[in-house]
């Protein structure tokens, strides 16, 4: 009970801290700890599909795309206040999951990821498209932003959100049974766990959030067009992210996000022109070497609670 | 508004351009079909090994002169054995693995070797200027680059088949692909195999390469669109099902072809992937039948 | 007056690519009591029984639970209508703890579940181990994890895929007193078994099955000496 009451104060220490930073912090360190919420949120969202149930959603980044043309059109032509034009942006993300979730959550294994790298390829040939509609590849652009504390605190909300979230179903028998689908799927429904239902349910939940940083993101980077918010990078980094800290855990993609936003602005500032080959190979020796991602490693070498 | 007037030779023009596109995605798709049936490895870095080989036929030609049709013997085994030593390094490690690991690994893989290439050659945009112009048969007109890669990349094909099915190693690859571990139990060295595979897929890749680079822009991240319509071929084609891949690409350019008349380049993708998630659905083994 | 069956096999046809692994099969259960099925390998039992819990679905017949048509149902249905399984495999969910593996197959409150969850672990003797990963439990306490999984959901027809397969005589001899118990308490259980001594041991009626085809059902005594069935296990 004393080890739970010092995570909690410790939280609750970082929380502040993180909540004052705008009085006294620099533009730099402020813009860079929204990046960080961003990724962090990002790599939440992705956790909850893919960490829990091990069905890969190689097109999460999809749904910011989404959430951030819906934030841009929602500001720019309907005049709306950014905060709930951000928010906003969980609604078409999540629509979108369902149409395609409901068909592709039935694809196992390599086909659902296929599917959903095609997804992310589909979404932005559409909006490029629509022309008239969302600038085409120009994109959109939207009034400065004059003051970026108030996208601190709520790129900072959805993080804590997600992470919030994350804990309530990892202590929740809906945690379990997503966690049963991915140990073995069979076996779960032989069992009486409507699998299907519960696979659809976790990946609404983890496109909703991506759309709202994605409303939130438009409004920040005062601009969107097709290259900006649909890389397939930005689905690596959210993916990559959420393995080093460790997937299927609490707080390992807000550990992962963190450590490795830090490992990039170091590397973005000093490796400017390798900075992406450092990357690729940073990917690929996460996988090969800590596939469980740090949480995972030490949960299983000192059995800690499945809640960390 | 105007109206567009559809002929019977603008037609046979879009299914000839069809077919010669498609016979070149069967040859690239065939590379990752062959790596994907028999280690269940999804090879995000297809595309980036493509592009290695388009850098090896523009170099060979601009700095020697070789015609690039003829680099081609040159490409192929310099990039099987780029293959053979990814496989050996990284990639046999995740064989067994979850899909989400060789997902990311070969992702890795593909933007470290496609940003190493950025930083030696630049992103420039380059062109191998050997065959250009067109020559007319009947109504149609055929492009002679893209003739010539298509007869090269079909005998490739025919090759790659006999390959498969007239040589002991061969027809190992193909047992491997059907049952890993009853190859095993016969005693194929199931090691072995892989790494032939991912050597000869990358191989296929390479031949891809130099045939786009007489073609189209050679750079450093103009593998990245065979990546997604290689795996449309495999999942048209049946996974595992190796002539599947040959007709699904050809299939593709196809309907690619077509589609070019009715609706921009944007939409034949959105298209393509409804196909894809279709097929998924309803004919997982593909439309001509595979395993599943 | 006998009671009217509780589950009802009907003509089932289950084909793969060209092989019938399930050839017009019927079966026939009534409530309460101990069935073996058996035949040698390849002759279908599996596939009967993926059939049976929605696994595959099978190409004709038809599957009566309670009265009741199963047959095209998901398998998370079948399970709510009633019917357990454990597999030939095990298939514990390896990294969730013992207990997990029990709370999230459970429905109903919470408290009430997490007792009787506990009350299982104590009876297969698993309860000191109930914090422990299921992958890192040895080959027999998965067996008996998988076991109690599905009386947790209290079915009352359970299907056991080779339960004694690779069990050592004291876990085999508790885990077929626990079978009996169950048959005590009105469930009614279908067991594949390779090991006659306890299919003999144990069923009352036993169905034999050659090449997806059911060729011979009666009590063990009799089915010992059935030519049919001495032919499909040591070759004609």
């Amino acid at each position: 009970m004393t080890a739970r009451a010092g995570v909690l104060a410790f939280l609750l220490v970082a929380v502040a801290g993180l909540a004052v930073v705008p009085l006294f912090a620099s533009g730099y360190h402020v813009t860079f700890i929204i990046q960080v919420f961003m990724w962090m949120a990002l790599a939440g969202s992705w956790n909850l599909i893919s960490g829990f149930t091990g069905y890969v959603s190689f097109g999460h980044v999809a749904f910011f795309g989404v959430g951030a043309y819906t934030g841009a059109l929602l500001i720019t032509k309907a005049g709306w206040h950014w905060l709930p034009a951000g928010v906003a942006g969980a609604a078409p993300a999540a629509a979108l999951a369902l149409v395609i979730g409901y068909p592709c959550l039935r694809l196992k294994g390599p086909y659902f990821a296929i599917a959903m790298l095609g997804l992310n390829e589909v979404v932005r040939a559409l909006v490029s498209y629509f022309e008239g509609f969302t600038g085409g590849g120009s994109g959109l652009s939207l009034p400065p932003i004059l003051s970026i504390a108030p996208v601190y605190y709520a790129m900072g909300g959805t993080a804590a959100a997600v992470t919030l979230l994350t804990y309530r179903i990892i202590t929740s028998q809906f945690g379990l049974r997503l966690l049963s689908i991915r140990e073995d799927e069979v076996a779960a429904e032989v069992m009486g766990i409507n699998t299907a239902r519960l696979k659809l349910y976790a990946f609404l939940l983890s496109a909703a959030f991506p759309g709202i940083v994605g409303g939130f993101y438009a409004w920040y980077a005062s601009h969107v067009e097709p290259l900006s918010v649909f890389p397939l990078l930005t689905t690596i980094t959210m993916i990559i992210m959420c393995l080093f800290g460790g997937k299927g855990t609490v707080f390992g993609p807000v550990l992962g996000a963190g450590l490795l936003s830090v490992f990039q602005e170091l590397v973005w500032a000093r490796f400017l022109f390798v900075h992406q080959a450092i990357f690729g190979a940073l990917i690929v020796g996460v996988v090969l070497l800590i596939p469980r991602g740090i949480l995972g490693v030490l949960q299983q070498r000192y059995q800690l609670p499945r809640s960390i | 508004m105007t109206t567009v007037h559809i002929t019977g030779s603008m037609l046979l023009q879009l299914v000839v351009s069809g077919l010669l596109a498609g016979g070149l995605y069967a040859l690239v798709a065939l590379g990752l079909s062959l790596i994907f049936g028999v280690m269940r490895v999804i090879n995000v870095a297809h595309g980036t090994l493509l592009m290695l080989g388009a850098y090896t036929t523009y170099w060979l030609f601009t700095l020697t002169g070789l015609n690039p049709f003829v680099s081609l013997v040159v490409s192929m085994p310099v990039l099987f054995v780029v293959g053979v030593v990814l496989q050996r390094l990284f990639v046999h490690r995740v064989v067994e693995a979850p899909e989400l690991s060789s997902l990311l690994l070969t992702f890795g893989i593909s933007i470290f070797i496609a940003n190493v290439a950025m930083l030696a050659w630049s992103a420039d945009y380059r062109s191998v200027e050997f065959l250009t112009g067109s020559f007319l048969l009947g109504p149609i007109a055929l492009s002679k680059p893209r003739l010539v890669s298509f007869v090269v990349a079909l005998g490739l094909t025919g090759l790659a088949f006999l390959f498969l099915h007239r040589t002991k190693t061969g027809k190992a690859i193909r047992a491997t692909s059907q049952h890993r571990d009853v190859a095993q139990v016969c005693g194929i060295n199931v090691r072995r195999i892989d790494l032939i595979t991912f050597g000869l897929g990358a191989g296929l890749a390479g031949a891809g390469g130099s045939l786009v680079s007489v073609m189209f822009a050679v750079y450093p991240e103009m593998g990245q669109v065979y990546v997604f319509k290689s795996f449309l071929v495999i999942v048209l084609g049946g996974a595992g099902n190796y002539p599947g891949a040959f007709f699904g690409g050809l299939l593709l350019g196809l309907v690619e072809g077509l589609a070019s008349l009715f609706l921009t380049a944007q939409l034949s993708e959105v298209i393509a992937y409804v196909l894809l998630v279709i097929v998924l659905l309803v004919r997982p083994t593909g439309l001509l039948g595979g395993r599943t | 007056m006998r009671d009217s069956p509780i589950l009802e096999v009907r003509e089932v046809v289950k084909r793969f690519g060209g092989v019938t692994a399930v050839n017009r099969c019927s079966l026939s259960l009534a409530p309460g009591k101990i069935y073996g099925l058996i035949g040698p390998n390849g002759s279908g039992k599996t596939t009967l029984f993926n059939c049976i819990t929605g696994v595959e679905v099978r190409d004709a017949g038809e599957i009566r639970f309670k009265g009741g048509r199963i047959d095209g149902l998901k398998p998370h249905q079948v399970a709510r209508r009633g019917i357990g399984r454990t597999f030939q495999i095990i298939r514990v969910f390896p990294e969730l703890t013992a207990l997990e593996n029990l709370l999230v197959v459970t429905r109903g409150p919470s408290e009430a579940a997490r007792r009787r969850a506990q009350e299982l672990l104590r009876f297969v003797t698993l309860d000191r181990l109930q914090h422990e990963y299921a992958g890192n439990l040895s080959y027999g306490q998965q067996k008996l994890l998988e076991f109690i999984r599905v009386l947790i959901t209290d079915p009352e027809l359970i299907l056991l895929d080779e339960p004694a397969a690779g069990v050592n005589r004291t876990l085999l001899n508790e885990l077929l007193a626990a079978i009996s118990q169950l048959r005590d308490q009105g469930k009614t259980v279908l067991i594949v078994e390779h090991d006659m001594k306890v299919v003999m041991g144990l069923c009352e009626t036993v169905f034999v099955l050659d090449y997806g085809e059911k060729i011979a059902e009666g009590p063990p005594g009799v089915i010992q000496t059935d030519e049919r069935v001495i032919e499909a296990y040591f070759g004609r």
